[in-house]
């Protein structure tokens, strides 16, 4: 069930201009009971853990639900012939993918306008989308994300330079050259493999695509594995260098198709940049066995609390390690870098050559 | 500080030696491992070294000395008072993160399997005795044969299984073949202890056998390398053995060992009131031994239905006895990535109906009961351990299929009537080792690793063809 109640609820909170631990932990419990009330599949998980609206009393011991959750089972309040929009993760097409069912995208744009318009800018701008349209792409929470951006922040001449091979480099190199001329900043937008393909694409050309005073990048989603793996530093040396835009204006937005906010950085002057969430948000270190947060400090696994994942869980397990402070989180990496240590096959060797 | 030097270099100048920090080991402050940085020249040397005077001065042994001297090595490194084995009980726990207990239990069982009386079989399952070996033996056909060793035999070792490595180099010393080791950062330190007290007790073999340790990337030692061996025996994951392939120059002999799976089979009639328990306890020893790590540790056990303790009561058992054991050999604590894998894998078997899931994540084990037949599948090893109801073992084929290439042993459990029949049906499947429940991580000596022989592969057999002999008869001082 999404009544309209508790949309209405999550949308005062999201205008609020921050919220308390006490405002933050009524609301999360709130959804924590209604969950596992109409979510069968939930239900089951935290009652196998012995965790019910009776016993648990802080946010922090809300079960989180591991990300492959999103695969294995249907998560959602609401029935899902009756969502609006289904977000699904990427991956290859012989892999089973993550989905998450929204009833309606309210409280979801709500949650990336408020905080966008907080963390990246200035706005508006001229923006050059390095991604598919939605229209293209309606299941991907990233092209959304970034139709949104466009649609509420977009100046004349923002645009998507992206054709059926990727980044259309072409369309890159006359839309940096218009805006050299018209001396205007922009703002390139999009995943962080596209910046790598289009410097290598570019590399031998060597074209002067230095942008105007002022302009600014956004990238978010790493490699994935669909182009090279290069470390974060180098990365963005190479993107500051080829577009002449400084680091402090290279943000990196840490975004998941199984939350429904995003998470922003103050640029990437040095690297790991400290990630901050808007206050609806709580991120939150552990030891994946027990799940009890680690010492702050200690690299653990992340667990992210977003309340506006009001119709399937707030609070998921990531695959990410990270270092969690006052200020946000580090991501240090994935952690799906265990390799066997002996001569026996294991889990990983088993999913790379399933998939080879 | 207590530093140990990973590096066996016979006939290079130590003086000259320079040496670095062994990378990417996660070792107390008050410890450090250090390797030695070989100039292209030192490198030369040391081969040239390896397959000049090192090899032909182990060639010029006898094999029952080689034995004999191998013996006495595996004697000082079990003898609790000894340098060798002290060196051993203090680092091996550090590098591999296997408790000390475990290293204690685990070495000794090791060690004794290169005993003179188990090395003496190693060269006759093969060779049937040590004559071709040390020189021409005659050939029932006629004519006479003659085994000879590799001049240069490279051993590309992996993973963190103690004891991996001896297998290999001992074969090599067997054979006669001068050895160069690359040790893995894993598990650097059994080799290296081995080679040293063979140089200290029995030169002639420490001047044939060197170890040291290059990084991946570093393609120029690995190039030389390869160029001056005749055989690379190489342990490691698929990608890292592709890779490997790719670097030799035609005519090296190339023998890779891949990663490889392992599964139980409990048959009905070992599943009395009074034998299940005791099969449950052989099972969880065969999971703690080397904490699944080795290729001949158990990730699955198909138990057959119709016994007086069902499927499920034997995973029960199987669970009891992974707590016990646990008192006395406690789980090394998975690294974060790998306690993420155990989350994942757990909470996808959890949201399987059919699955039952013994224990919970904080437990340091964890067993899965499927009450419906499963394909045998990796886990992400540390004690999770899957239990599969099967109608009969004879329908194993059909779930092991799909691991066809990866399939190593099988410990079973079941009536003499039912075992070769059943060993034969594995056999076809791919399994390459057939041993009893609570034997899997412990291979009897001489086995024949994924299927292969030990030493056949590591010698060219030099026919000496009845021909010349008869042409030889004719050319002799006194022919008329």
């Amino acid at each position: 069930m999404a009544t309209p109640e508790l949309t209405q609820t999550l949308l005062d909170f999201i205008a609020q201009p921050h919220a308390d631990e006490a405002m933050f932990n009524t609301l999360a419990l709130r959804l924590f009971a209604h969950q596992m009330q109409h979510n069968a599949a939930y239900g089951r998980f935290c009652r196998a853990r012995g965790r019910t609206p009776a016993t648990v009393r802080q946010w922090q011991d809300i079960p989180a639900v591991p990300v492959n959750g999103f695969k294995e089972l249907t998560l959602s309040c609401v029935p899902v012939d009756q969502c609006e929009r289904v977000f699904t993760t990427s991956g290859t097409t012989r892999e089973v993918k993550g989905q998450h069912h929204h009833p309606d995208l309210q409280v979801w744009n709500a949650s990336m306008r408020r905080h966008f318009a907080d963390c990246v800018g200035p706005l508006p701008m001229r923006m050059g989308m390095l991604f598919p349209t939605e229209a293209d792409m309606p299941n991907s929470s990233l092209a959304h994300y970034l139709q949104l951006a466009l649609q509420d922040h977009g100046l004349p001449r923002s645009t998507h330079l992206w054709n059926a091979q990727g980044v259309d480099s072409a369309a890159l190199l006359a839309w940096v050259q218009q805006a050299q001329t018209d001396g205007q900043p922009v703002a390139l937008l999009g995943a962080t493999y596209s910046f790598v393909h289009l410097m290598d694409a570019l590399a031998a050309q060597q074209p002067d695509l230095h942008l105007p005073v002022g302009s600014w990048l956004l990238d978010t989603g790493g490699f994935k594995g669909r182009s090279r793996e290069i470390p974060m530093e180098a990365f963005y040396a190479q993107l500051s260098h080829t577009f002449g835009v400084p680091r402090t204006r290279c943000i990196n937005m840490y975004g998941m198709t199984e939350l429904s906010s995003q998470f922003y950085d103050a640029g990437n002057a040095s690297v790991p940049s400290i990630k901050r969430a808007p206050h609806w948000m709580r991120t939150r270190a552990v030891d994946p066995l027990t799940g009890q947060s680690v010492p702050p400090g200690q690299p653990g696994i992340l667990v992210h609390t977003d309340l506006a994942n009001h119709n399937s869980v707030t609070t998921i397990l990531t695959e990410d390690v990270g270092i969690v402070t006052e200020a946000g989180f580090q991501l240090l990496g994935r952690a799906e870098g265990a390799q066997a240590k002996g001569c026996s096959l294991a889990v990983e060797d088993f999913v790379q050559a399933a998939q080879a | 500080m207590n530093t140990l030097q990973i590096g066996h270099l016979p006939g290079i100048d130590l003086a000259e030696v320079r040496w670095q920090d062994l990378p990417g080991l996660a070792l107390p402050e008050s410890h450090r491992l250090q390797v030695p940085v070989l100039s292209p020249e030192q490198l030369q040397a040391l081969c040239t070294h390896l397959r000049g005077p090192g090899r032909e001065a182990l060639r010029a042994l006898p094999v029952r000395e080689i034995v004999q001297a191998i013996d006495a090595t595996i004697h000082v490194l079990l003898d609790p008072s000894s340098e060798a084995h002290q060196t051993l009980l203090d680092w091996l726990p550090r590098v591999t993160g296997f408790s000390p207990e475990m290293v204690r239990v685990n070495l000794n069982a090791t060690l004794r399997t290169y005993r003179a009386p188990q090395l003496q079989r190693f060269v006759s399952e093969d060779l049937g005795g040590p004559e071709m070996l040390d020189g021409f033996a005659p050939r029932v056909t006629g004519g006479l044969t003659h085994a000879e060793g590799a001049a240069l035999l490279t051993h590309v070792w992996a993973g963190n299984v103690p004891g991996l490595p001896l297998w290999s180099l001992v074969s090599g010393l067997l054979v006669k073949a001068g050895n160069l080791g690359k040790v893995s950062a894993g598990e650097p330190v059994l080799a290296n202890v081995f080679a040293q007290t063979l140089a200290r007790h029995a030169p002639v073999l420490g001047q044939a056998c060197a170890v040291l340790w290059w990084d991946r990337q570093d393609s120029a030692t690995a190039q030389s390398v390869w160029a001056a061996s005749d055989t690379v025996i190489a342990f490691g994951g698929d990608t890292a053995l592709a890779e490997l392939q790719r670097q030799m120059p035609p005519g090296v002999r190339f023998l890779p060992h891949g990663h490889k799976i392992s599964f139980g089979a409990v048959g009905r009639e070992a599943l009395s009131a009074t034998r299940a328990p005791r099969m449950a306890q052989r099972a969880a020893e065969d999971v703690v031994r080397h904490e699944q790590q080795g290729c001949y540790s158990p990730q699955v056990f198909y138990v057959e239905r119709g016994g007086a303790t069902s499927p499920q009561e034997f995973a029960e058992r199987l669970a009891a006895a992974l707590q016990q054991l646990d008192s006395r050999f406690a789980r090394p604590q998975p690294g974060l990535a790998e306690s993420a894998q155990i989350a994942q894998w757990r909470s996808r078997l959890e949201w399987d109906p059919q699955v039952h899931m013994i224990g919970q994540a904080e437990h340091g084990w964890s067993v899965a009961f499927h009450a419906q037949p499963l394909a045998l599948a990796p886990g992400p090893l540390h004690r999770c351990v899957q239990v599969v109801a099967l109608d009969a073992l004879e329908d194993l084929p059909t779930w092991l299929a799909p691991r066809r290439r990866q399939l190593q042993s099988a410990g079973l459990a079941v009536a003499p009537e039912r075992l070769q029949p059943l060993a034969l049906q594995l056999a076809s499947c791919g399994v390459t080792r057939v041993c009893a429940l609570g034997q899997m991580p412990l291979p009897a000596p001489g086995w024949h690793n994924d299927g292969r022989p030990s030493l056949l592969d590591l010698v060219n057999l030099v026919d000496l063809e009845a021909s010349t002999e008869a042409l030889a008869e004719g050319l002799s001082r006194y022919e008329v």
